[in-house]
């Protein structure tokens, strides 16, 4: 049996739009979720490299069969080269986190909470190789694990493709504990790239400058203050106000998420429901939406009232979760799970 | 041991007796594939041999009879399904060959996208995507009745419609072909462009951007994407559609091209739209024009024009139509009863 150091224990956390990575070498690293692979070998003597990753791989797009190969966080069905894309991914990941020569890595890897089996099957075939030993487990859950919110806690983690919901009541969370919506952070992209579109035709930008404005201001209820951001309109850069469109983009996840959170809470256990409502915690991206928790928790109120709040460190969260569970699992386990 | 730590114990089991599961389904599955692949070699290879005996045999006959009224004789390919190379769990079935089924159209579904609150794309001169596109499908629909084609239409005025309302109402019309007519909008306003989307997986995060665009209030749940994905594949609706997108996009660019010299050609694309993952029959969407550039609003506008990408459309059903069947129509199609 290989003895701690010469084992790297890592938690990945596979996301639609970013991946995370956090090691027991003490490595924690993020990238966007793109791989790219020089189209041509003109493309590839500019790019210098054989493939690309993150936001290098966006940056050179027009040179890369580009690929974000993660469904709402799964392998898209039915296509090799996405499959072969989150292989390098994961791989990418590994190779960031450093394990020394002839280290094996022992990985957990988080997904969306109802991944279908056969996508994790998928998963595990495009692993094959890269780890030595693999663990599947919900994102939720990673997370849920990593802060010891184990028993009477509601987790809602707002990803890019879908929004994860897990009720941990002290046991392995089951089917009848997870919800996973679409209204996610790609849905608020859309939303707002169609409101902005009408509120100024004449403008021109790209998804990824909407996610970018998203990320820096996204907000529901009352405004923080009037959001602008600067886009070319003829050419110039012009300053443009989307106060509104932001709010009315973000507030379409306000009621899909309420409802399931009512929904799910309603099959807690009696007793146990108040302790659930005073412990529901946000994580993902979606979390760091302004003023979401308090909207929620209004929701909440009228229920017999609860408290949301979103945690601490919503891009690592998964991550430091899968490596805990890494950590803990014993290696006879891992031996169950090599290969 | 501390409550927490129990806890955690416990959960970890649950974790790992999961992933156990999963590897065991994988070990369990490619076992039963390959004791399928030796249970089918020899009877396929003896079916194989049979019918190239049949295909032979029915040449020379045909030769000697002088070639006569053709056979009614459903021929099978000697390369079947059942030939797949089966080495892993996740292979997905060899497409059936649409050549075996001799199916003709007999009813066209247009969808004229958008309608109602829902504009679709505008230009700056205030023209709606949802008035082009219900306009060019009434100008279709006289072109394909003239030839005696039955046709159904999604919408016949200015009314909204969900997506999946949309694919309900083509399967409830039991249509042959189904296509659907959008107008472009893209951030390059100095573009003109047409395109022919049928249904697979998206090539890029652009087409991706369109699909995620074109599924907007899809209608669908949660629930239903699984049966909606294991349509995606389904291989002989998506070769006919990519035949059938071939066809419209050649004819439509040529169409067009005479009177739009800048018009550039931006091919047959797969993506996965919700509207076509839907329907049951063939289909595709097409973008006639881009109203986001000022030179193709100006033409949109005016009645010839839509004349034009009307007829060219019907020209590329023509076309795979005509293609489809055994002897290409000269006259018009015989109408049916009541129809």
């Amino acid at each position: 049996m290989a003895g701690k150091k010469d084992l790297l224990h890592v938690g990945i956390d596979l996301g639609t739009s970013r991946s995370a990575i956090a090691a027991s070498n003490g490595s924690r690293h993020v990238v966007e979720s793109y791989v790219g692979w020089p189209v041509d070998m003109v493309a590839r003597k500019v790019v210098k490299k054989s493939i690309l990753f993150g936001r290098e791989a966006l940056d050179s797009r027009p040179m890369l069969d580009l690929h974000r190969p993660l469904e709402r966080g799964l392998i898209k069905e039915g296509s090799e080269k996405d499959e072969a894309a989150v292989r390098e991914l994961i791989k990418h990941l590994i190779s960031l986190a450093a394990p020394a020569d002839g280290q094996k890595v022992n990985a957990v890897v988080g997904v969306p909470a109802e991944a279908l089996r056969v996508s994790r099957q998928n998963l595990r075939t495009a692993v094959k190789g890269v780890a030595d030993a693999l663990m599947i487990v919900s994102e939720p859950f990673a997370v849920a694990y990593g802060m010891d919110a184990l028993l009477h806690t509601m987790i809602i983690d707002i990803g890019a493709g879908t929004t994860d919901f897990c009720v941990m009541n002290g046991r392995y969370p089951t089917e009848d504990d997870q919800r996973t919506l679409t209204n996610a952070g790609d849905s608020v992209d859309d939303q707002l790239m169609m409101l902005v579109k009408a509120r100024h035709p004449e403008a021109r930008f790209s998804i990824h400058m909407i996610r970018e404005w998203k990320e820096a201001h996204a907000y529901v209820g009352e405004s923080p203050g009037p959001v602008q951001v600067t886009a070319p309109v003829g050419g110039k850069p012009t300053l443009l106000d989307i106060t509104s469109e932001m709010r009315k983009a973000c507030e379409s996840l306000v009621a899909p998420l309420s409802e399931t959170m009512l929904d799910l809470l309603s099959r807690v256990e009696p007793e146990f429901q108040e302790k659930v409502r005073r412990n529901v915690l946000l994580a993902g991206g979606g979390s760091q939406i302004r003023g979401l928790a308090g909207v929620l928790e209004k929701t909440l109120a009228d229920v017999g009232g609860g408290s949301v709040r979103p945690i601490e460190d919503p891009v690592f969260a998964g991550a430091i979760g899968g490596l805990s569970i890494a950590l803990d699992a014993p290696g006879e386990d891992w031996e169950q799970l090599a290969g | 041991m501390t409550e927490m730590q129990r806890l955690k114990k416990e959960m970890l089991r649950g974790a790992v007796r999961e992933n156990v599961e999963l590897l065991d389904d994988r070990v369990y599955l490619e076992r039963r594939f390959r004791r399928a692949e030796k249970r089918w070699r020899w009877p396929v290879r003896v079916l194989s041999a049979a019918a190239a005996a049949v295909v032979i045999f029915l040449s020379v006959n045909a030769v000697s009879t002088g070639g006569g009224e053709k056979p009614e004789v459903l021929v099978v390919t000697p390369r079947t399904a059942f030939q797949a190379p089966l080495s892993g769990p996740h292979q997905a079935p060899r497409a059936i060959a649409p050549a075996l089924f001799s199916l003709e159209v007999g009813k066209v579904v247009l969808d004229p996208g958008h309608g109602g609150a829902d504009p679709g794309a505008s230009a700056a001169s205030g023209l709606a995507e949802k008035e082009v596109t219900l306009d060019v499908a009434r100008r279709l629909r006289a072109l394909l009745e003239d030839a005696r084609y039955k046709v159904a239409m999604t919408r016949e005025g200015d009314r909204g419609l969900v997506l999946r309302d949309r694919a309900t109402f083509a399967n409830a019309e039991r249509g042959d072909l189904f296509v659907s007519i959008h107008v472009n909008s893209i951030p390059r306003k100095d573009a003109r462009a047409v395109e022919t989307y049928f249904l697979g997986a998206a090539d890029g995060p652009q087409i991706e951007e369109v699909a995620s665009l074109e599924n907007r209030e899809s209608g669908y749940a949660l629930s239903d994407f699984r049966r909606l994905l294991e349509g995606v594949y389904a291989g002989v609706r998506q070769e006919e559609s990519r035949r059938l997108a071939g066809e419209v996009q050649t004819s439509l660019f040529a169409g067009l091209h005479e009177a739009n010299r800048e018009l550039l050609d931006r091919g047959v694309k797969s993506a996965p739209l919700a509207v076509l993952i839907g329907t049951e029959m063939p289909g595709i969407l097409v973008e006639v024009s881009c109203v986001s550039n000022e030179e193709e609003a100006r033409l949109l506008a005016r009645a010839d024009y839509r004349q034009r990408i009307a007829a060219s459309i019907f020209q590329g059903l023509r076309s795979y139509m005509d293609s489809r069947e055994p002897a290409p129509r000269t006259a018009g199609r015989k109408k049916e009863k009541g129809s």
